[in-house]
């Protein structure tokens, strides 16, 4: 069974007197382990439908199952548990906070969480070195490039030993080349840790990495391919 | 780790929190300033009362107050010598001088005019009426006998100055009339002009001679520190009592009507300033903290997609608001501290006070319950004032507030 499980969702919005429908009845499962793309163009619904993998937002109609709970009937604060409990989440602008030095950053989810301040200590600086940081650990974000921003906020995800890694066009404010680092560096962690990934990306050179392809198109599932 | 994240923040914006610290200084140091400002008056104004003319305690006959006005010969303290010796044995008791009121008519064979006479015990009453100030001759002096000051007004009435003779003539206590040669000593001013156009004063020997009595009416009572007024009028009266001594005793602030009246319009004036204040630093913080969430919308986001509650989100900005108090209190108390100080250094030279006619010199009292609300104030506010942009930032809607980023 799934770890992830999207039975007829549909997502709507309402600008003034129009509604829009982003999804329209999407269903998909995804398997544990998998590292998988959503693509399709520009407001097709992918940012949409990783806010729901992420529990960020909740469907108007339809179910969305993460590890078996069905999050349509959570509250924010459950919600918030099960973000910080089973999900990571990897972000286009990388979002790190500007206040707080990378280790501070990769360390932030742990503190919600609690936790003795040595074993914290230790899971950051083990994911740094995962993401080949370890060296700046005490810098602020603004001194970093952008590449070595989103290998914080890699690791950021990795800290909790999520089971679910969730990014919204991770390379879109990357070079090519870059871009194509950061999804290789989340391959190999996707190998060895075994946590599932979900990414979108409108960049096709990139998707060839997925293990499986997801096309969206106006809010419904066009193309689903496992290569 | 929000408390270090608070903390960073506040320095993000430096300029801003600068002004917000300012405005929550400024607040506590007008506090300091005002409220020190007007309690040194509340007390120069009690002591000026209470050391030139009131004492801090008078002791009457029973009875007096109510009817000594039409019948004042009726309740007389019979025994003086031996209760001013009660009453000076008493610790905190500094001086206890006699008074004996009187009127009659004042003249100088060509010219008469009604006066109201105080016979005084000139080596106590000297230290008590300070507000007796000389302008020609000299103050009455133990030991004088048949000589007398006269109120400025009195003595241009009657064209008198010192060394001149007069006559005083006055009923007796029991209705005849007495008259006495008495020779001009000096001629004095206080505050009122309406007192000086009709008042002497005399030894307190010579208005009992003139009244035919050997009582007195009113002991006047001077204490070391006006705190102990309540302590020390416990004390009298529980000695009087027990000595059988039909006495009654009345504090100064019975009898300031005027101080008191003046204290109350200014308590109210105070609130009115510490309510301004308050708004103040209410609208600098709030401002300050709507800004900081608007700026910050996109964090926001972020931390509560990782999985930040709102009361997270909602602690995170009581807590910059809290560190915001607390800094802009310790910085307006401290150098509300140094400012009252300095002030009080150089003084702040007053008017006189309404009736009276001396300039003065204004300090800032330091007052611990002043600088205490002052500093709490400026916490509470901060942190009340955070409350609704805090509330508001921990309601935005995360995927929304996610956008804000890219
Ligand atoms: N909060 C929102 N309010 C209104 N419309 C929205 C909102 N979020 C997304 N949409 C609309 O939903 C559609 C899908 O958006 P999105 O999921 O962001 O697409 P993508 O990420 O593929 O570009 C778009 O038409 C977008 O304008
Ligand atoms: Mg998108």
């Amino acid at each position: 069974m799934g770890i992830i499980k999207i039975e007829k969702a549909g997502k709507n919005f309402s600008l003034g007197k129009t509604i829009i429908h982003a999804l329209k009845g999407v269903s998909l499962e995804i398997g544990k382990g998998e590292f998988m793309a959503i693509v399709g163009p520009s407001g097709s619904g992918k940012s949409t439908l990783l806010n729901l993998i992420g529990c960020i937002e909740r469907p108007s109609s339809g179910t969305v199952m993460i590890d078996g709970t069905d999050i349509g009937s959570l509250s924010p604060d459950e919600l918030a548990e099960i973000r910080s409990s089973r999900l990571g989440f990897i972000f286009q602008s990388f979002n790190l906070l500007p206040v707080l030095t990378v280790a501070e950053n990769v360390e932030y989810p742990l503190h919600l969480g609690g936790g003795e301040k040595r074993t914290r200590a230790e899971k950051v600086a083990g994911v740094l070195k995962e993401v080949g940081l370890e060296r700046f650990s005490s810098h602020k974000p603004a001194e970093l490039s952008g590449g070595q921003r989103q290998r914080v906020a890699i690791a950021r995800a990795l800290v909790g030993s999520p089971s679910i890694i969730l990014a919204d066009e991770p390379t879109a404010n990357l070079d090519h080349r870059t871009g194509e680092e950061i999804l290789n560096l989340m391959k190999d962690i996707n190998r060895k840790m075994g946590a599932t990934f979900v990414f979108s990306t409108h960049d096709p050179k990139i998707m060839n990495i997925a293990d499986r392809m997801v096309e969206l198109r106006d809010g419904e599932i066009t193309f689903d391919h496992v290569s | 780790m929000y408390l270090r994240l608070a903390f960073r923040n506040i320095f993000r914006n430096k300029v801003r929190s600068l002004i917000t610290l300012g405005a929550i200084s400024f607040g506590c140091i007008s506090l300091i300033i005002a409220g020190g400002f007007i309690e040194n008056t509340f007390i120069q104004l009690r002591e000026s009362y209470i050391r030139s003319f009131l004492g801090h305690i008078q002791v009457y006959k029973k009875g007096f107050l109510e009817q000594g006005v039409a019948r004042p010969f009726d309740f007389m303290i019979s025994n003086p010598d031996e209760v001013i010796k009660k009453i000076t044995d008493h610790p905190h008791v500094v001086a206890a001088t006699p008074r004996l009121e009187f009127s009659g008519l004042l003249s100088t064979g060509e010219t008469t005019v009604s006066f109201i006479g105080q016979g005084v015990n000139p080596k106590w009453e000297n230290q008590i009426s300070t507000f007796v100030q000389l302008e020609k001759g000299e103050n009455l002096a133990e030991g004088d006998t048949y000589k007398t000051i006269l109120g400025k007004g009195l003595s241009e009435a009657l064209m008198a100055k010192a060394g001149d003779p007069l006559v005083l003539v006055a009923n007796t206590k029991s209705g005849a009339i007495n008259a006495l040669d008495m020779e001009v000593k000096g001629v004095f001013f206080t505050s009122s002009k309406a007192y000086d156009d009709r008042a002497l004063r005399v030894p307190v020997e010579v208005a009992q001679k003139l009244l035919h009595t050997d009582d007195i009416q009113t002991i006047v009572v001077l204490l070391d520190d006006t705190s102990e007024t309540d302590a020390v009028i416990a004390g009298l009266n529980e000695r009087f009592k027990k000595d059988g001594l039909d006495l009654e005793v009345k504090p100064w602030y019975d009898m300031a009507d005027f101080y008191t009246k003046t204290v109350d319009l200014y308590k109210r004036q105070f609130f009115v300033l510490k309510l301004i204040i308050g708004i103040v630093v209410v609208l600098s913080v709030f401002n300050t903290m709507n800004m900081a969430i608007l700026e910050r919308i996109g964090e926001v986001g972020t931390i509560m997609a990782l999985g930040t509650k709102r009361r997270g989100v909602v602690t995170l900005f009581l807590l910059e608001g809290l560190i915001l108090g607390i800094v802009g209190g310790v910085i307006g108390v401290a150098s509300g501290y140094l400012l009252a100080m300095l002030i009080s250094y150089i003084g702040i030279p007053m008017p006189p006070p309404p009736g009276a006619t001396i300039y003065w010199t204004a300090q800032i009292e330091m007052v611990p319950a002043i600088f205490a609300f002052a500093f709490v104030l400026a916490i509470v506010t901060s942190v009340v004032s955070s409350c609704y942009p805090a509330i508001k930032a921990s309601r935005l809607e995360i995927a929304e507030a996610l956008r804000h980023n890219i």
